[in-house]
């Protein structure tokens, strides 16, 4: 059970500060349009947060290109929209030398189709965020507590993260989180590993056979086992190694359910 | 539901006893006495001893068990010596009863055992029906039968009275031996115990059952055992077929009785009713197989569950109530055993059915988990691990002592739920002179020798008693009045104790007393999760990790500015329902609930869709209100500033108008500024539903309108057509300033700015006669060129005053100032000073500004020193939860009472029921019950007796209690679908009047006064019927404890932040109690205080700390005196005389004076309260009934409860109309008129926080 209203109180309300600028070669207006500088929640996707810069740089943009989708770039590479802000920022942001505000270029023209998936309404977002969502409790519960809930607590979830209420998200959400049936434990812990433009994924059980809980250091190891001393990072921290997994996966997970680590 | 408590005892015949609240055993005191066996009840326990004799555990009581004795003291009138206690042959004793036919010399009444004592000496009873006796207490009569009068006539031959003793049990919180069936102990010891039967249907609620087995076998019932007289009287031998010898007996709450034989089968004692407790035949059951017997029994509420002798359990299958042809024996039998899975040595169930049990090898209680109704038999065992305290004196410490972490770190290193409360007051006021047990009867231990020596220890009553040293004297053992003996606790606080993760193999399990929420489970299998959970919290890694999320985001206030990327604040909800709006009839319509930004509109259309019926700004709505009825979900929009001032909307089910509560409330409540936790000076307020509502004054100060000191109220008068009357809501006190400007018309003759007060009434005859009153009268009269200024009192013109010159002049604009002062109103015309008025009624008293004439005004403002209230303006926001009445503070201490008379204590929270878990804070689910009642009527027929067909004339058959409604049991629904019925329709046995043994009672004719008994000129009848339906809700409500109260009033002792509340409060028995150690810092307080009173009270309220009124269930008001600030329980009671023909009901008591509602529902102001003479000279009545000033709140004929503030006084009417006292001042502190609000329905309301 997911506890710790604190902690999940202090991940949810995880904001970055975002500027978003125009691309200038597509800037039909003599003047170039200020950037537009907004607070984006970590846990949402930029589809979500796009309506307000949308708006800003309609005027400035041509007519026929006004329906087309938007698209995002961060130092010359095209952001994937369907992974959540904060692990974008994670994965590419080098922290250590950038500083903040992060600076997020908007394009309409020249969509990237090979890099990125098109997504042309919110709809698109929310089938992929169940699909995540599903695919978690796959794992954690073998897909029961998902299957079992009504249609009005999916979309009760998706509202939740989509209005940024945390308590219209986690009343349900709980249900996610607690350990189905007389276990104590997940099946197991959904989580991705990014490393190298790409992540990975594996069936890791939040305890050994023994029954010993299982900590971080332990699904690092089971993930990268030729490796040694992987750090990780998520929500724009660094975990300690020592944090049990169970723990980890119900307070540090994404709205999505799964835990989303960037190798450093 | 609140704390109860499981009792166990270990290998050593020690008990322990583990709270619902709580999570460790802890021993009861051990006072050298072993336990084999435990049999409880909730707060009453008994005990077989180790001496294989009987103890009763009586645990857990707030108030005191007292009995009070009665003695009339007859005397009759003889020519010579008047007056003298020689009667006639003829008459009753000279000490007797009420009605004369027993002896009650005052001697020879005694106490009924050695753990009673008396309460002070006999004294007489002063009044009689509430109205106070002169100081002997004689009331007079003609002859004995007869009607008893307070005056002595000439006709007077016979007079009584009352005296009273009242005598307390003193054996709480320690065991209390029960007398031995022979005077030698040994030759009939006994071998087992049960209780139970506090359900049976019909029975008194005290009631309850208590059977024992001797060790020749025979089967003992202890006669008239109740919670007054918790020992019973005596044993009764209950035979039991030849050849049957019973081993072991069980006694389920609803009086069913199973014991076991001693070969291997049980017997069931059916036909227990209320007026057979003991019941009336045994039934034999068969052992569950061959070679198998029964050891141990345990009754449940609707299951048996037995032991056999190969530790295997059995559940009795069909014991419910399932298919209606089952007769009440075949449901008491059962139809067949079950075999469980584990194998226990004993088995215990609740009253509710759940079921615990000690395993037969491992020694270890467990519970059965999954036992509801629909599956009484459960679904699996769980082992209950709960630490243990082990006391130094037990065997197993010092056995085992390596294995005991002796630390104190330990505790401290708890997780909180482990450290248990202090509040564990239940065991609070250990008896002193009462009667710890003899160590071992049968060894000649030297208490049991005293008491062969000195028989005259004995109660009188016959075979009743408690073994005792000494005879006990009211007065000799100080120890009982001796205060600091209250705190000490049966548990002490001492750091001594060990304490340790310690298994006990137990012997016994009682599980009886204990009431498991199977919704709520206690922290009692700790080896769950949850303790790991706990640990968290202090882990290093989970400090880093907050740490490191908190800090994520440096010089967080440059990005302030940055707009938030997500804002959803404007939607629309659209629904189908019917709607009143000109309360006659529902139509169809579609609701458009639209939300922009800020603002909110509900737009009512026509069921086409396309037309409008009404619309108005959310920000009209100043409460919404659940109306249903059964059946009809209904929700009351109020909007009194428009017509219609309420609009009803009925939706098609409970949920859908909950959507719609809920969305109102929070968009109103957003509007309103309203969210949070209301601020201490609010106003409380509860509905007949039991909704709670709050107004937070803090909030309307807010919004007001301030000048330097001033509270501004503007009004644009500009078009408005004169006559124009604007109500002020806070009078003309001094202080206030009114401006007005505005045009004079062209042929404009007289002019009229009045400062009206409220009319006074006179009565003649039946009708009132209105009478005007008028603070001040300006009157510019421009044919006499002069301005009159005058003032009416009671219709009549004071004198003129006309001196000055004409200021006003005909079409000009003008602006004229009223400054009213503490002793005269000052007159400003076009800001030049024209003249003075002297007061000649209260300036308090002016309710309206009334302008007439041809004028135009154009703008009036109004500058008040003090808040400007209008009732109809405040807006209500509804908490959760379902109470009674809700009792606040000004030290932020509210306290609600539940229909069930279960206190609640505010936890500062917000939201619940409707709101959801989105708007909630600090909410609990809370329940509460109440009782639909229908009378059942019948006509006597000379040919076939009492039947069901009636006169044409008469009332329903089945009816409510007017017999003006038809009510037909199967057709009463419950008001929403939080309501469950809990029971089904019963008999009710406790009507006031008495009924007979069917439960009727008779009347000569319908509307009349009913009896028990038939005599010979009835020929009506009717009886009560009864269901109870439980409401499960969540609300920021705390359950206090088990005490039920009907009355409770806070109030603190002094202005500091942290003060101490008192807390007064009534049991429902009406016995007062002093809350001891409430604060704002511990709202629940820390332990209830007892406080004597010779009567029952109805009704209690403190004022500043020394004045604290109550009003007795005859009638009479009561005044505490002698209470000082390191004394708040004070000293005595002082009885008022209530006004002249009525009895009091209810009385609020604060600075703004001591009001009272009497049983006629008129309200009364107590006159002429002064420091040195608190109690007052008279009572004022105020007029409510047939008042036509209340016929703006339609059909009000009485007041039903009044509330009183430091300046304010407010009242609740039987419409539900709350209303507010104006006026009030010094010299009239019983104030003038009323400012009427919503008529909501309202039951309750609470002001005493408020300015």
């Amino acid at each position: 059970m997911a506890h710790d209203r604190e902690i999940l109180r202090e991940v949810w309300e995880g904001k970055l500060p975002v500027c978003f600028k125009l691309n200038p070669d597509e800037v039909v207006e003599l003047q170039q349009p200020d950037p537009i500088y907004l607070m984006v929640p970590r846990l949402s996707y930029f589809p979500l947060v796009m309506d307000k810069v949308k708006k800003h740089f309609l005027k400035y943009i041509t007519n026929d290109k006004q329906d087309q989708e938007m698209w995002l770039e961060y130092n010359g590479q095209p952001m994937k929209w369907h992974f959540p802000i904060g692990v974008l920022y994670d994965i590419l942001v080098d922290t250590d030398n950038e500083t903040l505000p992060w600076i997020v270029i908007v394009h309409y023209d020249k969509f990237p189709e090979t890099q990125v998936y098109r997504f042309s309404n919110k709809e698109m977002v929310e089938s992929y965020f169940m699909a995540c969502l599903k695919e978690s409790d796959v794992l954690k519960h073998r897909g029961q507590i998902v299957t079992s809930m009504q249609k009005r607590d999916h979309s009760q979830l998706w509202l939740g993260l989509q209005n940024d209420k945390f308590d219209q998200f986690w009343a349900v959400n709980r249900k996610l989180m607690e350990p189905s049936g007389d276990n104590e434990y997940f099946k197991y812990i959904p989580f991705r590993c990014y490393i190298d433009d790409s992540y990975k994924q594996k069936l890791v059980k939040p305890v050994t056979d023994e029954g010993k809980r299982k900590t971080l250091l332990d699904l690092l190891k089971e993930t990268f086992p030729d490796k040694s001393s992987v750090k990780v990072k998520t929500h724009g921290m660094i975990p300690p190694l020592e944090t049990p997994l169970q723990w980890m996966s119900e307070h540090l997970s994404y709205p999505d359910n799964f835990l989303h680590f960037s190798v450093i | 539901m609140p704390s109860s408590l499981l009792f166990g005892i270990n290998n050593e015949g020690r008990v322990y006893t583990l709270s619902t609240s709580g999570s460790m055993w802890r021993e009861l005191p051990y006072n050298g006495q072993e336990f084999k066996k435990l049999s409880g009840v909730p707060h009453f326990l008994w005990g077989l001893g180790g001496d294989h004799q009987i103890y009763v555990y009586v645990h857990g009581l707030d108030i005191p068990i007292r009995i009070r004795e009665e003695s009339y003291e007859n005397e009759r009138w003889l020519p010579i010596e008047g007056f003298t206690s020689r009667l006639l042959p003829t008459d009753r004793f000279h000490f007797s009863n009420a009605d004369g036919t027993a002896d009650r010399s005052i001697d020879r009444i005694r106490l009924p055992s050695m753990a009673w004592q008396w309460e002070g000496d006999w004294q007489l009873e002063l009044t009689l029906d509430g109205q106070p006796l002169d100081h002997n207490g004689w009331t007079y009569a003609v002859d004995f039968p007869s009607c008893y009068y307070s005056k002595k006539q000439w006709k007077s031959c016979v007079r009584r009275r009352l005296w009273v003793r009242t005598a307390k049990y003193c054996a709480m919180n320690t065991w209390c031996a029960i007398a031995p069936l022979h005077k030698d102990a040994t030759s009939e010891p006994f071998i087992d115990i049960s209780i139970g039967g506090q359900n049976v249907i019909g029975a008194d609620p005290s009631t309850m059952l208590v059977w024992a087995v001797t060790s020749h076998n025979r089967v003992m019932f202890r006669s008239e055992v109740s919670t007054k007289l918790p020992e019973g009287t005596r044993w009764h031998h209950i035979q039991v077929p030849t050849g049957c010898e019973v081993g072991s007996i069980s006694v389920g709450p609803s009086g069913l009785v199973w014991s076991s034989l001693l070969d291997g089968r049980a017997l069931v004692r059916v036909g227990v009713s209320r007026e057979t407790l003991q019941g009336d035949m045994w039934v034999e059951v068969r052992s569950p197989g061959d070679n198998l017997r029964i050891t141990q029994l345990s009754v449940g509420n609707t299951s048996v569950w037995a032991v056999t002798q190969d530790n295997k359990i059995w559940f009795r299958k069909r014991m419910k109530r399932e298919e209606s042809s089952l007769s009440e024996e075949e449901l008491a039998v059962g139809s067949g055993w079950i075999e469980m899975v584990g194998k226990m040595c004993h088995i215990s169930a609740t009253s509710n059915d759940q079921v615990f049990a000690v395993g037969a090898h491992d020694r270890v209680i467990y519970y059965r988990m999954g036992v509801c109704q629909e599956d009484l038999t459960g679904k699996r065992w769980r082992a209950i691990r709960a630490p243990l305290q082990v006391s130094r004196a037990s065997s197993n410490a010092s056995l085992g002592r390596d294995r005991f972490h002796r630390s104190l770190n330990q505790i401290t290193s708890r997780p909180s739920s482990m450290i248990e409360q202090p509040n564990f007051s239940e065991f609070e006021e250990q008896s002193h002179s009462a009667p710890l047990a003899p160590t071992s009867l049968p060894t000649g231990d030297y208490k049991f020798e005293t008491r062969l020596r000195n028989p005259k220890a004995w109660s009188p009553v016959h075979s009743v008693g408690s073994i005792v040293g000494t005879e006990v004297h009211p007065d000799a053992d100080e120890s009982i009045w001796n205060e600091n003996s209250r705190d000490s606790c049966i548990f002490a606080e001492d750091e001594e104790l060990e304490w340790a993760e310690y298994d006990t193999p137990w012997s016994w399990v009682e599980a009886g007393t204990c009431l498991m929420d199977i919704s709520q489970f206690p922290n009692w299998f700790s080896e769950s999760n949850d303790s790991a959970i706990q640990e968290e919290f202090g882990q290093s890694w989970r400090t880093n990790i907050l740490n490191d999320l908190k800090t994520r985001l440096p010089d967080q206030d440059i990005y302030s500015l940055y707009e938030s990327a997500i804002e959803t604040t404007s939607w629309i909800h659209v629904g189908e329902a019917r709607v009143n709006l000109n309360s006659q009839n529902f139509v169809d319509c579609i609701l458009q609930l639209e939300w922009l930004q800020i603002t909110g509109t509900l737009t009512i259309l026509n069921s086409d869709g396309a037309t409008t019926m009404h619309s108005f700004p959310l920000s009209d709505i100043t409460c919404v209100q659940l109306t249903s009825d059964p059946g009809n979900s209904r929700l009351s929009l109020f909007t009194p500033r428009n017509n219609p001032a309420v609009v009803v909307l009925q939706f098609v089910s409970d949920v859908i108008l909950e959507e719609w509560q809920s969305h109102f409330a929070i968009t109103c409540g957003k509007l309103r500024d309203a969210q949070g936790r209301p601020s201490d000076e609010s106003i409380w307020a509860v509905t007949n539903l039991g909704d709670i509502f709050v107004w937070d004054p803090t909030q309307l100060e807010r919004n007001q309108l301030r000048e330097d000191d001033f509270y501004i109220q503007k009004f644009d008068l500009r078009g408005k057509e004169c006559p124009i009357k604007v109500a002020l809501h806070v009078g003309c006190i001094p202080g206030t300033v009114l401006t007005l400007t505005g045009c004079i018309g062209d042929e404009a003759e007289r002019l009229g700015i009045n400062l009206e007060a409220p009319y006074t009434y006179k009565k003649n005859h039946k009708a009132f006669t209105e009478l005007e009153n008028m603070c001040l009268h300006i009157n510019p009269r421009f044919s006499e060129n002069c301005v009159v200024r005058n003032s009416m009192v009671d219709g009549k013109w004071g004198k003129e005053e006309r001196d000055g010159k004409m200021p006003f002049s005909r079409s000009q604009e003008f602006n004229i100032r009223i400054e009213s002062t503490e002793d005269a109103f000052i007159i400003f015309v076009n800001t030049e000073k024209y003249t003075t008025f002297r007061h000649r009624l209260p300036p308090h008293s002016a309710c309206f500004l009334h302008l007439w004439g041809k004028m135009q005004p154009f703008k009036l403002i109004i500058r008040s020193p003090v808040l400007i209230v209008d009732p109809l303006e405040v807006y209500w926001r509804q908490l959760g939860g379902h109470l009674r009445r809700v009792e606040s503070c000004n030290a932020g201490v509210i306290w609600g009472i539940g229909y069930d008379h279960t206190a609640w204590v505010y936890t500062e929270g917000w939201g619940g029921s409707f709101y959801g878990t989105l708007d909630s804070h600090n909410v609990y689910p809370m329940t509460d019950c109440q009782d639909y009642r229908v009378y059942e009527n019948q006509r006597w027929n000379p040919v076939t007796g009492y039947t069901s067909s009636c006169l044409p004339t008469d009332r329903h058959m089945w009816s409510d209690a007017s017999g003006r409604q038809k009510r037909i049991k199967e057709q009463v629904k419950l008001p929403t679908v939080h309501w469950q019925w809990i029971s089904d329709w019963m008999v009710d046995f406790h009507v006031p009047g008495g009924v007979d043994k069917e439960g009727w009672q008779y009347a000569v004719d319908f509307p009349a006064s009913y009896h028990s008994n038939k005599q010979f000129t009835d020929l009506v009848r009717r009886r009560r019927w009864y269901r109870r339906c439980v409401i499960a809700s969540v609300g920021p409500w705390q359950e206090l404890g088990h005490t039920k109260l009907l009355d409770v009033s806070l109030e603190p002792v002094n202005d500091n932040s942290n003060s101490e509340v008192s807390v007064w409060a009534l049991a429902s028995s009406g016995q007062v109690m002093f809350r001891v150690g409430t604060s704002r810092s511990n709202p629940t307080g820390h332990s209830w205080q007892h406080i004597t009173t010779d009567q029952p009270f109805s009704s209690i309220s403190c004022g500043p700390f020394n004045q604290v009124w109550a009003v007795g269930k005859k009638g009479c008001a009561y005044l505490r005196v002698g209470i000082k600030e390191d004394k708040l329980e004070g000293e005595r009671w002082v009885c008022v005389e209530p006004p002249v023909g009525a009895q009091l009901k209810q009385v609020s008591v604060n600075s703004a004076g001591i009001w009272a509602i009497d049983a006629l529902g008129r309200l009364n102001v107590r006159k002429e309260v002064s420091e040195s003479f608190p109690e007052g000279t008279h009572w004022q009545s105020i007029y409510s009934s047939d008042l036509p000033v209340l016929n703006s709140a339609s059909h009000t004929q009485s007041f039903k409860q009044v509330s009183v503030s430091k300046t304010d006084v407010w009242a609740v009417t039987n419409v539900g109309s709350v209303l507010r006292r104006i006026g009030l001042s010094t010299q009239n502190p019983g104030g003038s008129g009323w400012d009427i609000g919503i008529t909501g329905n309202w039951q309750h309301i609470s002001v005493r926080a408020f300015r």
